[in-house]
Order: C-alpha cells, then structure tokens, then sequence
C-alpha cells in the first residue's frame, strides 16, 4: 500500500473515533449502552460516506468499504441460505432423524410420485448438488453438466410456455382496439370535444396505439431489410420506441432521488442530530 | 252549472287520490315496517346441481342453484346464501362459503394436502346443502341436500388450448425453417449495431493493452436471457483468445459462474489457446446486488477495461455499471430484456440491444444456419400477431367480441 | 456420452415442463413442485462452490501480489468473521473471551496469508509460526471460554446480536447508498444524453422532460402538461411496450426452444 493510503486510513481513524466520542456523548443508554450505540451509527455514516466518495474517485475508503461488503454479504447470504433453506426447509422433509437432530419439526410431504415417498425423492437433488461440486475435480468435471442440463432444461421448458402464454397469447387480445369508432359512438364526430376521456380522443388514442405496435414491431423484424415503406416503418417504431424509453426515464427520477434523500436524512439526522428525522 | 259541478268534483278526485294514495302507501309503509319484525319464511333453493370443477387438480366441486324465488322479487328479504359440505348425506355439513344474494353458483376449491384443513378428498362421495340467509339475520336451512358428487383431476387443460396450438405453430415454424437452413437456404438477416461493435470493440482492447470485462447480469442460469448471454460469451471469449486479449468475467450467480467457467474455457480451446485460459478469470463475486455491483465498479476504476459488455439481467444497478464504465473510458456495449433498464443502457452505452435483439444476438454473431432459422420463425410469428391484431381490429369495429374470446388462458 | 447425455437431459426435462402446463392432474403439479424445489436444492451446493471461488481468488490476489491485494485480507476477514457470527451465540449475558477469538482467528487468517505469500524463507517461517501461534490461541479460547459456543443445528446463530448489528450497520447502510448513488449518476447520464444531436435522442429528452414535469404544479399550464403526460404514460408508451413484450416473449420463447431441441448449445460449452 501507498503512503498515502495509511495516512489516509489514519486519518479517517482519528475522524471515527472523534465522532465516536462525540455520538456518545450525545445518545443516552437504551436496550444498549450509548457507546456501542454510538459505534454503530457512526459506522453506517462512515461507511455511507465512503460509498459516497466514490462520486469523486476511486480510493482507499471506497476499496475498504466494498470489499468489507463483498466478504460480508457472501457470507450472509451462505448462512442464510444454509439456516432458511437447509435446516428450515429441506431437512424436516427428509428424515425424521435428520429434523430431530436439527431440532426441527418433521413435515414429511403427503405427496408422492408413483407411489415414491416425497423424502426419499429428494434424495436425488441432493445427489446432484454433489455432482456439481465434481467441478472442482479435472477427472470427474464432466459430471457437474448434469445438474446444470437439469436446471437448464426445466426452466427452458417452464418458459418456454409461461412467455408464449403472457406475451404473445395474452397481448393478441388486447390489442384488439375499435379504429372506426365504437359501434355506439355517434356522438364522435358531433361532439369534438377533446376530453382525455372524451370519444374523439380516445378513436386517435387507438390508432396511436395501433400505429405504435405495429411499426414497433416492424422494426424487430430481423430477417427483412428494412429498405422502402418496410423501412420507414421501422424508422416510426424506433421513434416510439424512444418515447418510451423516455417515459421511463422520466418516470424513474423522481424515485431516484427519494433515494438520495433517505440517506441525506440519515447522514444529518441519525448521525449528526442537526436535522430531525 | 252541471259542467262546473262536473269539473269541480274531477279536480276534487284529483286532489283525493293522491292523498288515498299517499295514506294507502303509509299503511303500505306501516304494513311493510309490520312485515319485518314477523317476516314469513323465503322460499328456499332449488335444482342444485354439483358437477367437478374442470381443467383442475381436482379437491374441487361447482355447487350450482336455482336462486330463491323471495330473492329480489317476492319478499325480496334474501341477503344471501351460504352453502354446506359434508361426506354423508346424514352427518354434519360444515359451512365452507356464502355468497350474496342473487348468486347461482360457488366454487367449492379445497386443499389437496390431506393435513390441511380445507381438504377435499377426491373418488369420494361428496354432499352439499344451500341455505338461505334472510335480511334479519336469519339462516334457514334448507331440507335439501344435494349429491353424491365426486371431484377428480383432468389430464387436459381445455382453457390452454390456445397456447397449445401456438406451441405446436411455433415449434413447427422453428423446425422447418432449421431444416430450410440446414438444407442451404440463404436466409438473410439485418445488421444489429451493437453486435457489429464487438468485432471493433475487442481489437480496440488489444491494441491498447487493456481487458475487457463482461457482465452476465444478475440473473440465473434459469433465465433465458443468461443462456442468450453465453452464447455471446462463447463468442467474445474466442475472439478474445484469438487475440490474446485479457478477459475479466465476474459473476453473480454460482450456477452462473460455473457455466461461464465452462463456456470461456471451450471457448479458449475452440481458439487453439487452451493454455492460455486463467480459470480465475471467471470468478464468483457475491449473490448480493449491490455488493456485486460495488465490486465490479472497483474493478473496471482499476482495471480500466477497453471495452465492457453487458448481457443479461439487469436491474437497478444498471446505471450504476454504465455510468462508471462511461467514466472509466470504456466502449459499452449492452443487452438486456428488462424493459425498465433499456433506457439506461441507451443513455449512457455506446451500443444497445434492446429487448429481442438480445436474442438474436447469438444467431448474428455465429451465423450458424440453424440459428439463422430459428430467427426466422421467430419474424412469422411476429407477422402472425400483426394479423390476428388486424382481424381482430376489423372485428372489434363490428361489434365482434368472439375472436378476442379464442385467446383467453385458463389460470 | 459425457457430451450427449447433458442434452438428452435437457431435452426431457424441457418437454416434460412443456407436457406439464398443459396437464393440471395432481401427480403433474406435484412433480412440477418438487423440481423447482431441486433447483433451489442444487442452487445451494452452487453457492458454496461460489463461496470456495472468491476465497481462492481473493488468496490468489495475495499471493501474486497483485495491486491492491491488501484490500483482499478485508473481504476475507469480513467473510470469515460474518460467518462466525451466524454459527456462534453467546450462551448467558457476557460475551466473554468471544471477540478475543475473533481476532485471534483473524490474525491467523492474515498470517496464513501473508506466508503464502512471501517469497522470503524467513518471513515465510516467521508469519507461519505467528499463524500456528494464533490458531492455539483460538482453539484454546473456543474449547474454555463458556460464555459463547458454536451451534451448527440450532439457528441460534441468527439471534446472535453481533449478525444482526453487521447487516444493520454495515451492508444496509452500504446497500442504500449504492441505490443513492443512482440519483448522481441518473444526473449524469441525462447530461450527457440529452444534448439532443438526433431526432431520437430528442423524442428522448422531450418525452422525459414532459413526464418528469407532470407533478409540478408550479409550471405554466400545468395541467394540460399533467394531462399530456398521463396521456403519453398510458397510449403511446403502452403502444411500444406492447411491441416489446411481444419481441423478448417471441425471443425468449424462440430461445429456449432452441435450447430444449439441442440447437443452442452455447451455454454448455463447445458444442
């Protein structure tokens, strides 16, 4: 490490502890004492702030901090994954013996796959996991496809008919608009009365909805050149492509910065008191 | 004289018969007040019918009635009915729904796990019984109970057979144009911008010197998105080889990263190079969103990578990684099909796939005639939405609702 | 067969999903559940082959001396140290010698490391013996100290108070202001994306600016510009979204038959 990095890291070190000292003094003993409370909330700020000066440049605080959250969050996520998942759901349908052991209560599955009890069929999955940690083997690697074809497999075939069904099935029906006007809609051309919700508006609302997906899709047609009247068409589509992207940019920014403001709250409230949140 | 007695006695008829009426509508009124507190009896049920709920895992029965004749008409003092379960004709119903007045059915949909409480036992005799609740909280149990009935599962989804036939339309689309470019057919395909840039974008990393890094998103290896993803991955990590460039793959998903690991190191074999992949290249960082992000953010500030591609998943941190690879100096090049982040990849990416092209990616990049054909297929159905839309506009401005009924999927 | 069998499981599996949709009996919806849940299953045992790949990376670092490897020793103290937590509690009110443990294993992690990665004889004997040192030291204050203990079939782990301060006071903290950081960045980009040098970067900009204008009651006739913006929220953005959802469901759909029939073999390799 540089020079500057430990006089850095000094120097954030003499910081922390002032603030410590400080943040003690201040807070008054709850379920904990103030102090270790007052460590923990100067540790957030700090670790806020660290992530903050990333806006800068990369630096020593930053590294710190994110590799503090790597190491950290991997091992959350294993000793969630092992007390939930594990212990919490797959052991107490396996085997009495195993969910007594874990102090678990025994939830056999009352169900059965020609006529094989649900515990011993999730024998297999366990099975496969194994063959997957055959990775770390040169020999026997070529075994961890397997469990990866499994998993590929059965989720190819899951959405393979769940997304025929929600976006091309589904979507056909709704695209079905009146553009002549609704069959009872004399009114339309008496009354050009431009309500959002009036009829004139909502007969232009469906062509532009109607316009817009077809010249949308016009432009993901990938095995016509999009030359002439093919072309321009496409040219539409991208257009209304781009309104809506930024729509939902638009859209976006305001929750964006809602964002921000939580942790400027909690920078100057929780931590420094000067604001009340 | 007699006229004017005539008329008199007409407009004191007309003053009188209101008044009458008024006072015959008060004792009307009175009567109906009387009525409530000594209301008769409503006229029960009839014709229940039971029938299996169809296009189900069974554990379930379509109880069906003829409302009460007192139920909005007559005595009209029906609030409602509630409807009774039971495995014995004598022995006890247990009430497992009400419904409101002027309902005729109700969908008797239990458990199928024998330990919960709502089970329904299926091949077994089943026995209802509607009762009618009155306006005066009174529930009147019908003498009727109807049944047996037995529930049962089907093996056929009736409501899906709109999705059936596009599965069997798609499929078929996709296996002869497969076979039409086996066979040698040209099949032409568009130029897609970001796909043309990768070429560009991994030479201009090895002259400089510098990586490149590739994202494969958050997704899993479930996702179709991530397996479109590899396909591009095998790809650049070939060219990478060949070129002898760098390549830095950090992970999100362990699965993932376990197929990338495979993917790069063909890759590198394909290439000739198999001595030249770094297994660590393509490495686990953490399942956590915002952990991986912070992660690869470090390492394209320190790295510097030429080029950094992004294919798969994303989510909010999408910005985040585009944004900082803007700042690093990179060429960006992305693909998502999360519509909610294409903006962002459009802004601040020099290249983006947006939405299908991600998927036709990995056709255009290998031009492989199989893949090319599989395209195809998926342009017919896109002309296929354009003309069943059409005839159902036409259809919709003649007041014909049918045609939109045929696609509707049963849950 | 080492090739081929991975397809033919692909294949079945995936036509077996597809035959399933389209068959509500119980015995198809039970086997429907139970593989999901093998995914979940298997996606356990990936995640410690997950864990084993960042700490061999993270020791690689070290060893080679890459540049800013030293960052390396923090990820592998925090993972280390958290996963500490989450199998160990204090078993009355004092936490006794327990942090004392956790810097002496923390020490031996970093004497571990350091050994393997010097390249001097003496050092390396030096951080060896100071790494041996500290591991006695840990083993000996683990199997005396009674006022914490290890539980690896009880979650008490979970109730551990120090688990629950780090992901309270270190990752949520860190997790907020990396989604914080977005309202910067999504400044940024509009800067820079919004210079409107094409007719599409405008129709870009434009349809951003009219819908981020659509709470704001102080703009001139701010109420057509709220109308105009839900009217372009809900006709021509659902227009194009529409186009969208059909193009990734045709793409999706398209993909993962390719990868049902064999055709896309890409994900496992050459092939």
């Amino acid at each position: 490490m540089k020079r500057s990095t430990y006089l850095v890291f000094g120097g954030v070190v003499v910081l922390f502890a002032l603030s410590w000292i400080f943040k003690s003094s201040v807070l008054e003993d709850g379920v904990y004492s103030n102090v270790w409370e007052a460590f923990k909330v100067t540790l957030a700020a700090f670790l806020t702030l660290a992530i903050f000066s990333f806006l800068y440049k990369d630096n020593p605080l930053y590294k710190f901090a994110e590799h503090l959250y790597v190491g950290i969050s991997a091992a959350y996520w294993m000793c969630l994954a092992f007390w939930s998942t594990v212990v919490g759901n797959f052991i107490p349908r396996t085997f009495e013996s195993l969910s007594a052991a874990f102090k678990q209560p025994y939830q056999p599955s009352s169900w059965d796959i020609l006529g094989i009890p649900g515990n011993i069929i999730y024998i297999i999955p366990v099975l496969l996991g194994i063959m997957l940690l055959m990775r770390l083997s040169s020999k026997y690697g070529w075994l961890s496809r397997w469990p990866l074809a499994f998993i590929v497999g059965t989720t190819a075939g899951l959405n393979f008919v769940r997304y025929l069904r929600s976006d091309f099935v589904a979507q056909v029906s709704s695209t079905f608009v009146p553009l002549l006007g609704t069959p009872d809609s004399v009114s339309v051309w008496s009354s050009f009365d431009l309500n959002a919700t009036g009829p004139v508006v909502a007969l232009l609302s469906n062509w532009v909805i109607f316009i817009g997906v077809f010249s949308g899709l016009v432009y993901f047609f990938f095995s016509k050149e999009h030359t002439g009247w093919f072309g321009r068409t496409s040219k539409v589509g991208i257009w209304v492509l781009m309104i809506t992207f930024g729509a939902s940019f638009g859209y976006t920014v305001m929750g964006r910065i809602s964002l921000l403001v939580g942790r400027i709250t909690y920078l100057f409230g929780d931590w420094l008191g000067i604001v009340q949140s | 004289m007699k006229l004017q007695l005539l008329l008199l006695s007409l407009l004191i008829l007309m003053f009188c018969v209101p008044v009458g009426a008024q006072e015959d509508s008060a004792m009307v009124d009175s009567l109906a007040v009387d009525s409530l507190a000594a209301l008769p009896v409503p006229a029960p049920v009839t014709d229940i019918g039971l029938s299996d709920l169809p296009n189900d895992h069974g554990h379930a029965v379509v109880v069906e009635w003829t409302p009460s004749t007192d139920d909005g008409s007559g005595l009209a003092n029906v609030v409602g009915y509630q409807i009774n379960y039971g495995l014995s004709k004598d022995g006890p119903l247990d009430s497992v729904g009400f419904v409101p007045s002027a309902s005729g059915s109700y969908e008797h949909v239990g458990s199928k796990d024998e330990n919960d409480r709502t089970y329904i036992p299926d091949h077994t005799d089943l026995y209802y019984r509607v009762d009618v609740k009155t306006v005066d909280g009174r529930l009147l149990v019908s003498a009727e109970v109807a049944g047996p009935v037995q529930s049962s599962g089907q093996w056929y989804n009736t409501g899906r057979t709109a999705v059936l036939i596009a599965v069997a339309l798609f499929s078929f689309l996709t296996i002869f144009y497969v076979q039409q470019a086996k066979a040698g057919k040209e099949l032409y395909i568009r130029p897609i911008g970001g796909i043309e840039a990768v070429d560009d974008a991994i030479g201009r990393a090895t002259e400089m010197g510098r990586p490149i890094l590739y994202v494969l998103g958050l997704g899993t290896a479930a996702d179709v998105a991530t397996i479109a993803s590899f396909t591009i991955l095998g790809r650049v990590a070939k060219r990478v080889a060949e070129y002898q460039t760098p390549i830095m793959v950090p992970t999100y998903d362990p699965i993932v990263m376990t197929v990338a690991q495979e993917v790069v190191k063909s890759s590198y074999m394909d290439a000739g190079r198999p001595d030249d992949y770094d297994e660590d290249s393509v490495h686990f960082v953490t399942q956590s969103q915002f952990a991986y992000v912070a992660a690869v953010n470090g390492m394209m500030l320190r790295e510097r990578p030429a080029t950094c591609v992004y294919m798969g998943k994303f989510f909010a941190e999408s910005l985040l990684l585009a944004e900082t690879g803007s700042v690093a100096g990179s060429i960006q090049i992305s693909g998502t099909d999360e519509i909610a982040q294409i903006p962002f990849f459009i802004v601040a990416c020099d290249y983006t796939l947006i939405g299908e092209e991600l998927y036709a990616a990995s056709a255009y990049l290998g031009r492989e005639p199989k893949l090319l054909g599989s395209l195809k297929a998926q342009d017919w159905g896109k002309g296929l939405f354009v003309v069943l839309s059409i005839i159902g506009i036409i259809l919709a401005n003649f007041g014909v609702e049918s045609f939109g009924a045929l696609f509707e999927v049963a849950d | 067969m080492k090739r081929q069998a991975p397809f033919a499981l692909v294949f079945i599996f995936g036509i077996f999903m597809v035959i399933q949709f389209f068959v509500p009996h119980e015995t198809s919806e039970n086997a429907y559940e139970f593989l999901l849940d093998w995914i979940i299953i298997i996606g356990i045992f990936a995640l410690a082959l997950g864990i084993w790949s960042l700490f061999k990376v993270s020791t690689e670092k070290i060893k080679n001396r890459k540049e800013a490897s030293e960052y390396s020793y923090i990820t592998l103290i925090g993972l280390f140290v958290m996963m500490a937590f989450g199998f160990t509690q204090r078993t009355g009110e004092s936490w006794g010698l327990y942090f004392i443990w956790i810097l002496l294993c923390c020490a031996c992690i970093v004497a571990l490391m350091t050994m393997r990665a010097s390249v001097d004889q003496g050092k390396k004997r030096m951080w060896a013996i100071g790494a041996l040192v500290t591991l006695v030291g840990a083993i000996v204050v683990a199997i005396f100290d009674d006022a914490w203990q290890f539980y690896f079939t009880d979650p008490q782990g979970f109730e551990n108070t120090m688990f629950r301060a780090f992901f309270d006071y270190v990752m949520m903290p860190i997790l907020a202001t990396m989604f914080a950081l977005l309202a910067f960045f999504i400044a940024s980009a509009a800067y820079r994306a919004f210079r409107a040098r094409n007719v599409m970067a405008s129709l870009l900009l434009l349809a951003a600016l009219l819908v981020m204008s659509r709470f704001n009651p102080y703009l001139p006739f701010a109420e057509y510009v709220a109308k105009a913006s839900n009217w372009l929220m809900n006709v021509p953005n659902l227009a194009a979204q529409r186009a969208i959802v059909v193009g990734i469901g045709l793409g999706i759909v398209g993909t993962a038959l390719k990868v049902i029939l064999g055709i896309e073999r890409g994900y496992m390799g050459k092939g």
